[in-house]
């Protein structure tokens, strides 16, 4: 038969099907008429032959359920059927259906978003070309990776190592430099990199050239590439941009080339110049400022390339033993070293969101399970009509499939709705990955975890829903209690729902404390009511140090005057934005024995009043004032721990200290409170402070303390600024409130969906636990009847009931704090400090648990207590 | 219900039923009746097995079915073979020569 034929029968049974059911049941109604007076013609009465051909038949039913079967397309219909059964089923119980499908959907929508994020991070490969052979290079002290490598070392790893095609870097972190293209100026985020960078990635511009070794050679920073996207809005795209010699800060600079469209590496760069080998950047060996990328030749391994960096490492430590003797070169896959921040964090929400998914379908599996005992009389009754057990277990199946798609639709909805807050919770672009999003490998992602889900919930259910014997099913009025399996069952998916939420909720009570501690009271400064902003200056007429500080100091007298302004200064690296780098520190007359061993603070030049207008507490001593000035004895300020560490048990304040890198030594004036300077770094960091006038170092960071609103000042600092010279402008105009928030949002974001998905589990568990005790007092309403009838006291089943559901969840919670442990241990890679000894967080999640979990027995318990035993006695 | 017999004659039945209505059309009763004698009661089709059998065949467009009266006057649905029918019926025969020639050999082989 042709295939049109056959798909055109297909087609007429699947749509007449009502049509050939009468038929068909028209024709066993004359088979049986037809039989019967075959068996009157042998002489039996009338009604007898009716009878015996009704019995011979077999049961009409079961034979047209057996014609069904064998017809073509019967595995399209028995679905199409068990569909419009399973739904007809699922809309008679809204409620049951609504908390099944919300739990699934909550679940679904969690572990679809933190997959798209996880796919787009971790599974799609980086964007560039052979990813494979790309590489990261880590400096390393003693075998523990720390951070940039050094300018210094860079181009000895890159003259003496032979693993590399390339062997690339760029210095971490781009600067904010003023470009002098015509009438007005404007600011370029400027990246600064080896001339092989590109090459290595194999990225090559757009229009113009790549650098070249020449390039380097001569100096470098007298060429440079720009963005497409810089070109297209600056240079109005114009091919003639190409070659065109423009002012950067002050420094000519020819535009060479102009990168591709959409190109970033680590930073949003708008321009990038070459690393410059006598510049300011890492000078010496003990700076290290450049993040290494290197492409593998074809064919050398990562380990390969790791021996042969090893055997440059040895060299440079006999070389320069001062600085190298421990140093050495970690290579890892450019991918992992990009994803490494979020990684863990992507972990962590994984795990998070699988046991939130796992505790919806424990959850949805105990409601069908007891569901599915109440529905055993259907179960009989549809199986005494003539469904076969693989067919009711298809039903159920089938059920519980479209409860989980339901789900996984409203899932699916609801990662498109945290997309949005993902997009901004972590720095995609910075990563140099493609922001997730909910479409293609990712819907399919959802599709697999619904049908999954629905599997999983509805595998048990099935099997022990269709286990019913029509005879005792429909012979006995009243439901038989569930046999110790059943029970057990439930028990157990229980127990697992309270593990799983206890762990959720220890971890996110950590990480929320974490987070709560970052804020005001332990920054060691005080964020709120301080104005920011950033003085440039470009053209080398501000490259005097006297001109630069008449300027500043005039801006901060004129600042100062403004309305509303308590203090002003300035400072080169402000809190959180700017770790900046540690300096080597000891005091004076007692060098350490290798520069490596020094004790290191983070430096920082300052105008006076910055304690003040920061509100760091200064402990001891005095502030850097008016009168530490060039030729004056170099004053330093010291934070309490670095106080601690080079004068144990006494004061520093007049004592001499050395400073690495600095010529003469330091007299410590004063000691101020530690502060955290980075957030990534841990604990409050100690640090140093010394005279901005006195080093003739710039310290550009405006910092204002004002009475009222301090954004407020934005427009009257500009003009101020402007108003002084038209080679100043201001920029990264923020109040210091919102620079510590903005750093502080990734955590803020992950304890609080952290937090949202431990609140649902333990929701879940809750639900769960009501739903197992309820049922279990159901079940037993007759055995706890006679009890009271017999005497036992209320109270004494309220008991029973209480102490049955609190011992389950102390299982759980036991079982979960067994779980918490690795859990734990993963959090420890988090950059934010955890303080897991705390007994407080366990006790907290404890109380949580219990309470939650008390009320959830309380309320079945006292059923239990109320049952009218005479009532139960006479309904039986 | 068709007993263990029928079981046997899984394959087989859709032939049967086809050799039956080359002769006349038929009723599902006649068709078992006719089965019935022919075999001396070796193959007894049940009405589970019977049914199931005769929509498959119509819905491939082996037989059809239309509604007609029986000799005493009684609704009843006859089959009929149609020209696929026939077609089908010789492969099929021409498959069971094989396979009863091949099984004859193999018990025969010595």
């Amino acid at each position: 038969m042709p295939a049109l034929t056959r798909m055109a029968s297909l087609a007429r049974s699947l749509m007449r099907k009502g049509g050939l059911d009468r038929d068909l049941d028209e024709e066993l109604r004359s088979y049986v008429d037809l039989r019967a007076q075959e068996l009157m013609a042998s002489g039996i009465a009338p009604d007898q032959a009716r009878r015996q051909a009704k019995v011979e038949l077999g049961g009409i039913e079961q034979v047209k359920e057996r014609v069904r079967d064998r017809r073509r397309g019967a595995g399209i219909d028995t679905l199409l059927q068990d569909v419009r059964h399973g739904l007809r089923v699922l809309g008679k119980n809204p409620a049951f259906s609504l908390v099944a499908i919300l739990s699934l959907g909550i679940g679904i929508s969690a572990t679809t978003t933190v997959f798209s994020a996880v796919h787009s991070a971790l599974l799609r490969p980086i964007a560039f070309s052979e990813p494979d052979r790309l590489v990261a290079a880590q400096k390393t002290y003693d075998g523990v990776p720390s951070g940039p490598v050094s300018r210094l070392d860079y181009f000895d790893y890159r003259d003496q190592s032979r693993s590399f095609e390339h062997l690339a870097a760029a210095v971490g972190g781009s600067a904010q430099l003023t470009v002098r293209d015509g009438p007005e100026p404007w600011v370029a985020d400027v990246g600064m990199v080896s001339w092989n960078l590109f090459r290595a990635l194999k990225v090559t511009p757009v229009a113009g050239r790549d650098f070249l070794p020449a390039d380097e050679a001569q100096g470098g920073a007298a060429v440079a590439l720009v963005s497409y996207g810089v070109w297209q809005d600056r240079f109005g795209a114009s091919p003639t941009a190409v070659g065109r010699t423009v002012n950067l800060a002050g420094h000519p600079v020819t535009i060479i080339g102009v990168m591709p469209s959409g190109f970033h590496f680590l930073d949003n760069a708008d321009l990038w110049t070459l690393v410059d080998r006598t510049g300011p950047v890492d000078a010496t060996r003990d700076s290290h400022s450049h993040i290494v990328v290197g492409r593998l030749r074809p064919g050398v391994s990562v380990q390969q390339a790791q021996g042969d960096v090893d055997r440059v490492s040895r060299a440079l430590a006999t070389q320069y033993p001062a600085t190298n003797k421990a140093k050495g070169l970690r290579l890892i896959g450019l991918q992992a070293f990009m994803v490494q921040n979020i990684g863990t964090i992507l972990v962590l929400l994984g795990v998070a969101t699988a046991s939130v998914l796992l505790i919806a379908c424990a959850n949805v599996a105990g409601l069908l399970l007891a569901r599915g005992h109440r529905r055993m009389p259907e179960m009989a009754m549809r199986s005494a009509l003539g469904a076969s057990r693989p067919r009711l277990f298809r039903q159920l199946l089938t059920e519980s499939v479209l409860l989980a798609l339901a789900g996984g639709l409203l899932g699916v909805g609801g990662a498109r709705l945290v997309q949005a807050g993902l997009q901004r919770m972590l720095p995609w672009a910075e990563l140099g990955v493609a922001a997730p999003a909910v479409e293609g490998p990712v819907l399919l992602f959802a599709l697999a975890m619904s049908l999954a889900a629905g599997v999983a919930i509805g595998l048990v259910p099935a099997v022990r829903g269709t286990e019913a014997r029509p005879s005792a099913a429909l012979g006995s009025g009243r439901q038989a209690p569930d046999g110790p399996r059943g029970s057990r069952l439930r028990s157990g998916l229980v127990i697992a729902q309270v593990a799983g939420s206890s762990v959720l909720l220890t971890l996110a009570v950590l990480l929320m404390r974490s987070v709560v501690g970052l804020t005001a009271v332990d920054l060691g400064f005080e964020p709120d009511q301080v104005f920011t902003a950033r003085v440039l200056f470009s053209g080398p007429e501000y490259d005097a140090p006297e001109r630069r500080r008449a300027l500043f100091e005039s801006v901060l007298e004129d600042v100062k005057a403004l309305p509303g302004v308590t203090s002003a200064s300035m400072i080169s690296k402000l809190p959180i934005l700017n770790p900046g780098q540690d300096w080597g520190i000891w005091p004076a007359g007692r060098p350490p024995a290798a520069s490596g061993d020094a004790y290191h603070a983070l430096a920082r030049w300052v105008t006076p009043g910055y304690f003040k207008t920061v509100g760091i507490p200064i402990l001891e001593g005095r502030d850097i004032s008016e009168t530490d000035l060039p030729g004056a004895p170099q004053a330093i300020v010291i934070s309490k721990a670095v106080a601690e560490t080079l004068f144990p048990g006494r004061s520093p304040v007049g004592e001499l200290v050395t400073v690495w890198s600095t010529e003469g030594s330091f007299q410590v004036v004063g000691v101020v409170g530690d502060a955290r300077l980075s957030l990534l770094l841990g604990q409050r960091r100690p640090a140093m402070y010394m005279s901005s006038v006195q080093m003739g170092s710039p310290a550009t960071r405006l910092a204002i303390r004002a009475s009222g609103d301090p954004a407020q000042l934005a427009g009257a600092v500009r003009q101020i600024v402007r108003g002084k010279d038209s080679g100043l402008s201001l920029v990264d105009a923020r109040t210091l409130a919102v620079i510590v928030g903005e750093a502080l949002s990734p955590f803020r974001t992950v304890s609080v969906s952290l937090g949202a998905f431990a609140a649902v589990a333990l929701l879940l568990a809750a639900i769960g636990l009501y739903g197992t005790l309820a049922y279990h007092v159901g079940q037993h309403r007759l055995e706890m009847g006679v009890r009271l009838a017999v005497g036992a006291a209320p109270p004494s089943l309220l008991c029973r009931v209480l102490g049955r559901g609190l011992a389950l969840a102390a299982v759980g919670l036991i079982l979960g704090i067994v779980i918490i442990v690795p859990g734990a241990l993963l959090l420890r890679q988090l950059p934010v400090s955890l303080q897991f000894e705390s007994p407080s967080v366990y006790l907290g999640a404890i109380l949580a648990l219990g309470l939650t979990t008390s009320v959830a027995c309380l309320l079945p318990a006292w059923q239990a207590a109320r049952i009218d035993p005479i009532e139960v006695l006479r309904r039986q | 219900m068709g007993g263990q017999k029928s079981d046997l004659l899984h394959g087989t039945l859709d032939m049967l039923i086809l050799k039956t209505l080359t002769l006349e059309p038929m009723h599902g009763l006649g068709v078992s009746r006719r089965i019935q004698q022919v075999t001396d009661g070796v193959f007894d089709v049940q009405p589970g097995s019977l049914f199931p059998a005769l929509h498959r065949l119509e819905q491939d467009g082996w037989i059809r079915g239309t509604w007609g009266r029986s000799e005493n006057g009684r609704r009843a649905k006859y089959y009929r073979l149609t020209a696929a029918g026939v077609r089908r019926l010789g492969e099929e025969r021409q498959n069971w020569s094989q396979l009863a020639l091949a099984i004859a050999r193999l018990l025969e082989a010595t």
